[in-house]
């Protein structure tokens, strides 16, 4: 087995091959072509995509064979009594005990107890009853964070745009909002709802899983109690508290990186530069850490595009819409450009490949 | 088939099936998910012909198949 980056584009999945150096890495033909690929990982062998096309629809699609052959999950699609229709499938997720997880839009989650042949969709989230305070981002109301507490099959959260993130305690039954302290300014009446915020990207920390970090469309924030309370972290060396991914130090629950932006209206990179910033003292102040990256770029990174290793040092990876992948070997100190000229990046996992 | 379409079948981008309708066709199909959402509404964009017209012209899904006739699925002509 090797290591790769995965990388779904609008126009198919992209694998680059390399070792852990994580210096070298090789690009290899496409698969999927003419898919959109919105996420893409690898679990125990098998590669599993959420895979949209805007004529025949929201997919996820399975290869055991690392993607020589396909196979489609079958059943994916709402309930007639929701009155929804199924629109894109955004991201898959393992859970416990061989529980597959599947974000989608609108606003809904799926649940595979056979290793994503069929999904069953998750009533109590289509049932939400906060569900019409609920509104769509520009990228539809989508269910793009799952996050599954590593040490409690329990506790899982999901973040969805523009509904905010929701915690469950009991294995997905019931779904309490978590947005306590997290802004949503454009809601001018009440910029503090119950629900609503727009959560860009949400993660717990996989070494202390009561603490979670989330990008969101109004800021940057952290909780350490399991989302009750967050906590906003911008405005003490980063440039913005717009963006979309954040990654994290798969050890050191203080490190975090994010890519700001200059704001909603205007989503590319802040200050005409490809910047990474990390913090390592928990969101208290901010750094660049762009040593590599390009000095003059007006480029977006999705929420999807941003990923981590568990390699020590740990290796950061992300992807722009510009079709450029740059790869950090030692923690965010210094960057490589992996591939350029690809199509636009909507997603970089990084796996183990045969 | 089209090409992308026939990839998600193997390769197959020919089926021979019996069935009354153009529907009944398109539903014995393995890609039946792909043309049909989940509520068995054919996908806006999918347009089908039979024998070269435009399978509307002759009831849409419910028209009739006397034997022998080529049903082709074509996607719009679209994208980026």
């Amino acid at each position: 087995m090797s290591l790769a980056i995965l990388v779904g584009t609008r126009k198919g999945l992209f694998v680059l091959r390399g070792d852990e150096d994580r210096r070298t890495w090789k690009l290899e033909e496409p698969l999927l072509p003419g898919w959109d690929v919105f996420h893409a990982i690898t679990h125990d062998g098998v590669v599993y995509v959420a895979a949209n096309n805007f004529v025949y629809g929201a997919t996820v699609q399975r290869s055991t064979d690392f993607g020589q052959t396909w196979e489609r999950s079958e059943g994916l699609g709402l309930p007639e009594d929701s009155g929804l229709t199924l629109e894109k499938s955004w991201h898959v997720e393992p859970g416990h005990d061989g529980t597959f997880w599947l974000g989608a839009a609108p606003g809904a989650l799926f649940r595979s107890e056979d290793a994503g042949e069929t999904w069953a969709p998750v009533q109590s989230i289509l049932e939400h009853p906060t569900r019409d305070r609920w509104n769509p981002g520009a990228g539809g109301m989508c269910t793009h964070s799952i996050q599954i507490d590593p040490h409690d099959p329990k506790t899982m959260y999901v973040g969805i745009s523009a509904a905010g993130v929701f915690r469950s305690e009991d294995g997905g039954e019931s779904w309490t909002p978590a947005n306590k302290g997290t802004a949503a300014d454009f809601m001018p009446d009440d910029p503090f709802p119950e629900v609503g915020q727009c959560v860009h990207k949400l993660l717990v920390h996989p070494a202390q899983p009561e603490r979670l970090w989330q990008q969101n469309h109004c800021g940057v924030y952290r909780s350490d109690d399991r989302g009750e309370n967050w906590e906003r972290l911008e405005g003490n060396g980063l440039p913005s508290g717009f963006g979309f991914p954040i990654a994290l130090h798969p050890r050191d629950p203080d490190v975090a990186l994010v890519v700001p932006e200059e704001g909603a209206e205007n989503r590319v990179t802040a200050g005409g530069r490809l910047g990474v910033y990390k913090t390592t003292d928990g969101g208290r102040s901010w750094a660049l850490s762009s040593n590599g990256l390009p000095e003059q770029a007006w480029v977006a990174v999705l929420r999807e595009c941003m990923s981590y290793d568990h390699l020590d040092p740990f290796g950061v990876y992300l992807g722009t819409q510009s079709g450029s992948v740059f790869v950090s070997p030692d923690e965010g100190e210094a960057w490589i450009e992996a591939a350029s000229q690809l199509p636009p990046i909507l997603s970089v996992e990084v796996g183990e490949w045969e | 088939m089209p090409s992308l379409l026939a990839e998600q079948a193997r390769g197959q981008k020919e089926f021979e099936v019996e069935a009354p309708t153009v529907g009944a066709a398109l539903r014995a199909l393995p890609l039946r998910d792909l043309l049909f959402d989940e509520r068995d509404e054919l996908r806006p964009l999918v347009n089908v012909y039979v024998n070269g017209v435009d399978a509307r012209e002759r009831g849409g899904l419910e028209a009739e198949l006397r034997g022998g006739e080529t049903v082709r699925v074509v996607a719009a002509i679209a994208g980026g």
